[in-house]
């Protein structure tokens, strides 16, 4: 069989000693830099980039399979120890990782996203290897009018995210939806609701948001709850990592990850967001311990950062076949490989099989790497919870200062981190489930903007949200998957009467 | 074994981060010791990709010892341009990439600061547009897209990068040069080139206008066609007829350009534009022209001054025409439905909680511990962080952050407490700055650290 044969020469080309140690090399710094708040994925390949320069293009490609790997997973490990993500890909993560690290459990949380990084990545990589192209063209038939129906299942993924109060869920999801108003109208080029200032063309950046809301609001909620109450103190003294019980309750959330993460992956306008979202959903859905999910459910963090890592060997597919930049690290990574010749397209496979059959093999490479370099480290990140709680929180408010005025060297920024993270203070001292507001501050203009290209395309005609196939099914799975289960159960008018008495 | 190979692999590897001129052939002395190249944009876009281009050719020419990149995204460009001009003046060891999508965004977002603010150096490169259509569609040639056009402008979708960039710009001039209402073009805007790519692969727009670089793998695939294209003549890698060549008189290219600060010296300026002269006759640029596919546009001085200014006055007639970025656009009643549906249902719901609370008698919060001492502490360390940070620079802004927010936990350990924040702080700047290569103010310290 050609791919065989073909990956077997990848892998001949890969793996020698040299190689190998280049495969940790980028892993390291991969993860180290992907683990620095306000450095994303994308910046930090760029910012490694000029490591390679030197490196013949074998070595280069592995170092990059390391280093997008490990961006990729950095990010996890601040999200579950100090409720603070890296990235946007890894949010959902720190709702039920940072409660498993709070109840001491930190070593099993970052294990079981490790553990489920290399299965999701592995699955993924083998579905590259052999239907890239094919999955490629699929991903071309999906519009703006497709996209629309897949942010409004993603909008569906609130009912599961609201907590006790359906009332104080959506007005948490409102107040994204009308931060997401502000900044640049990307069909027109108008300003709106910037007030003037230049800063907020761009609308509010996610990143300022989710570290204002989570780590600035943690840090002022614990200050206004304990304060120099010493009594308080978290009893850690689980190192172990995963139980029995754990890996029986993780495998199928990873496997169930990489089916959602995969394909949404490879959708050209995917990206990596959505599918976690989409996968805690469906493991809260189907779990036997609904009631454990936002307390430290390992199947929370399990299912989205598997979905997580597929959904990064997805963006590999209309990249590498149609030469496709679908997020920003994408659109780095492009450019890595323009650099040694490698001119990713539809004919790719076929003018320059040997540079992309190594690459594939480096990628493979790079995932195995993850895991050793990861498995044994989770147990040591897991003491990062025994610092003392003055040293963790102050270190806490100078990485997210750190983090955000790096995102645009703006003071601007570090301005609204912190009213962001007051008004996160304020939510959580008044009960107000804080992801939904991240929810709609990243679906609400990708939606807005969706639906209305949809309809400038189809010249304002309403129908073509439901005469496209794939787009209808989409929108009817949102409306089942929204309704469905009170439907179910006669519970519709009960649970909206339960949200005036909470 | 690996575990053998590892500390001295990593360590090569943090060296060269550190000293990124490791392979640099050094055959003449450098005329900067660092310059540094500010992309006014994020990561992964045309300008980002020219500026760390040239920092590859500056030091593999051996014309700057070391070159660093730094990002300012925002606003097309209009922020970093603002953030250049006011922040780097009479600054000679740094130049910004800047170019036609720049001159537009400040027509559109009707930017203070303008390219008449920096100091023109020299511009760069260009980049040709191609007006293509997938392979499947009814349109065999750009008469026949064009008169589909005419009859019914609206109905053909012409899919492109951001609104008021190269792309629109291209169409808006096609639609004025064929007597058809700039304003009727349906131009659906995608953020990116890829965005736009995969809405053209998959038919869902009627056309595509596109960067040729960034569609060249599909051109020679035979994945699109490609109708027609901005260059003035033919060209020798691409036969495909020009849009002069077809009846319509417009030639559009997407420049790139570097600029410097406002009110550096002639001589620093002099040494600038001598060093870019010789990085444009480089190997190591050569080479970059020829993978990114893009045209050497090599132009300095008052030639360079001129036609910056005769490009922006033909954007800002174009612009006007299409009608982006007008004040009256941004008006109340141009807001939109969907805007107005958010606002009103966040004011909605909000009321019906507060109906339902007052009800059940105030809204349950949880009680204050320590409370209010604790948040002021803390509120303190912010607000001297935000003080200090551009102004004593970011060790003692966050040194103070640090140490204040301890105190809001512990009373007992102020000297402890102390000595870990200075210890912090200077880790994570030597860690952003010095190997990372990512600024953070240096303030009071600067020369120290």
């Amino acid at each position: 069989m050609g791919t065989l044969q073909a990956l077997g020469h990848g892998f001949a080309s890969a793996l020698t000693l040299p190689h190998l140690a280049w495969a940790l090399a980028g892993v390291t710094l991969g993860t180290a830099v992907g683990v620095l708040p306000g450095i994303g994925p994308a910046m930090t390949v760029a910012l490694l980039l000029p490591v390679t320069f030197s490196l013949d293009p074998t070595s280069a490609f592995i170092m990059f399979g390391g280093i997008y790997y490990g961006a990729m997973y950095g990010g996890s490990t601040t999200s579950i120890l100090i409720n603070s993500p890296g990235e946007t890909a890894s949010i959902v993560t720190a709702i039920d990782g940072h409660m498993m690290a709070r109840q001491g459990r930190a070593s099993a949380a970052l294990t079981t996203a490790a553990v489920g990084s290399f299965v999701a990545g592995t699955f993924a990589t083998i579905a590259l290897t052999f239907f890239a192209p094919a999955l490629a063209s699929v991903g071309l038939r999906f519009g703006p009018a497709e996209y629309f129906g897949l942010t409004v299942l993603a909008f569906a993924t609130v009912a599961s995210l609201l907590g006790n109060s359906v009332l104080r869920g959506l007005l948490s999801l409102f107040l994204g939806l009308a931060i997401g108003l502000i900044g640049i109208d990307q069909l027109t080029g108008n300003a709106r609701f910037s007030f003037g200032i230049p800063q907020l063309l761009d609308g509010i950046d996610v990143m300022i948001l989710v570290i204002g809301l989570f780590a600035v609001g943690e840090t002022l909620y614990q200050a206004w709850v304990h304060g120099r109450d010493q009594h308080h103190v978290i009893a850690l003294r689980d190192f172990r990592g995963m139980s029995r019980e754990d890996w029986k309750r993780s495998w199928k959330s990873w496997l169930r990850g990489t089916a959602i993460g995969f394909p949404l992956g490879v959708l050209p306008c995917g990206g990596s967001v959505i599918p976690t979202f989409v996968s805690y959903m469906a493991e809260k859905r189907l779990s036997k311990h609904p009631e454990e999910f936002g307390k430290g459910a390992i199947e929370g963090v399990a299912g989205p950062e598997a979905a997580n890592n597929a959904a990064a060997a997805g963006v590999l597919v209309p990249l590498l076949t149609l030469g496709l930049p679908s997020s920003a690290t994408a659109a780095v990574l492009l450019t890595a490989f323009q650099q040694y010749g490698l001119q990713p397209g539809p004919l790719l496979f076929t003018s320059q099989p040997d540079l992309v059959w190594t690459l594939i093999a480096s990628l493979y490479i790079g995932n195995l790497m993850l895991l050793v370099l990861n498995l044994p480290l989770a147990p040591v990140w897991a003491r990062v919870m025994l610092v003392p709680r003055p040293l963790l929180f102050g270190c806490i408010l100078v990485l997210a200062t750190v983090g955000s005025y790096s995102l645009n060297r703006s003071i601007l920024d570090v301005v609204i981190l912190y009213g962001v993270g007051a008004l996160g203070c304020a939510m959580r001292v008044y009960d107000f489930p804080l992801v939904p507001t991240v929810l709609g501050l990243i679906l609400g203009p990708l939606s807005e903007q969706q639906f209305r290209r949809a309809l400038a395309i189809s010249d304002g005609d309403f129908s073509v949200f439901v005469s496209r196939p794939i787009c209808a099914t989409l929108l009817c799975v949102a409306v089942i998957v929204l309704l469905g289960p009170w439907l179910l159960r006669g519970r519709l008018p009960a649970a909206l009467g339960e949200a005036e008495i909470q | 074994m690996a575990d053998v190979v590892t500390p001295r692999a990593l360590l090569a590897v943090l060296l060269l981060v550190a000293a990124p001129s490791t392979s640099a052939a050094q055959s003449q002395t450098p005329s900067y010791g660092h310059l540094r190249l500010i992309a006014p944009a994020a990561p992964g876009g045309g300008w980002d990709q020219t500026a760390r281009a040239m920092q590859q050719a500056l030091q593999q020419a051996g014309l700057v010892h070391t070159s660093s990149v730094e990002n300012i995204p925002g606003a097309a460009g209009t922020i970093g341009l603002a953030r250049f001009a006011s922040s780097e003046g009479g600054n000679g060891d740094v130049a910004m990439v800047s170019g036609l999508i720049m001159l537009a965004a400040v027509v559109t977002h009707q930017s203070p600061v303008t390219l008449r603010d920096v100091t023109p150096i020299a511009r760069l490169t260009g980049e040709y547009e191609v007006i293509v259509v997938p392979s499947g569609s009814p349109f065999g040639s750009l008469a026949e897209l064009l008169d589909a056009f005419k009859r019914n402008p609206e109905s053909i979708s012409w899919g492109g990068g951001s609104a008021g960039g190269t792309d629109q710009i291209l169409a808006g001039l096609v639609a004025d040069a064929i007597g058809v209402s700039p304003r009727r073009v349906n131009y659906i805007a995608f953020s990116g080139g890829g965005e736009s790519m995969s809405a053209i692969l998959g038919g869902q727009v009627s056309a595509g206008i596109n960067g040729l670089a960034e569609f060249a793998p599909q051109i020679e695939s035979g994945t699109v066609r490609v109708l027609g294209i901005s260059s003035a003549e033919r060209l020798p890698s691409l036969d495909t007829p020009t849009l002069r060549e077809q009846g319509i008189d417009v030639v559009l290219e997407n420049w790139r350009s570097l600029v410097a600060p406002p009110g550096i010296s002639a001589q620093q300026r002099r040494r600038l534009v001598s060093v870019i002269r010789d990085m444009v006759q480089s190997a190591a640029w050569r080479d970059t022209l020829a993978r990114y596919r893009w045209n050497d546009r090599h132009l300095d001085g008052d030639a360079f001054a001129d036609f910056t200014a005769s490009e922006e006055a033909r954007v800002r007639a174009i612009l006007n025409k299409l009608g982006t970025g007008s004040p009256a656009a941004s008006s109340w009643r141009s807001i939109g439905a969907y805007p107005l549906l958010v606002l009103i249902s966040f004011v909605g719901i909000a009321l019906a909680l507060g109906v339902s609370a007052v009800k059940s008698g105030g809204l349950t919060a949880e009680p204050a511990g320590a409370g209010w001492k604790a948040l002021l502490i803390i509120g303190a360390g912010i607000a001297l962080d935000l003080l200090l940070l551009e102004r004593a620079g970011f060790i003692v802004a966050s040194s103070v952050l640090f140490w204040l927010t301890a105190r809001a936990f512990d009373r007992t350990h102020p000297a402890r407490d102390g000595l870990f924040a200075v210890v912090l702080s200077v880790a994570v700047y030597v860690l952003f700055v010095r190997v990372l290569q990512v600024p953070l103010p240096a303030g009071v310290l600067a020369g120290l650290i």
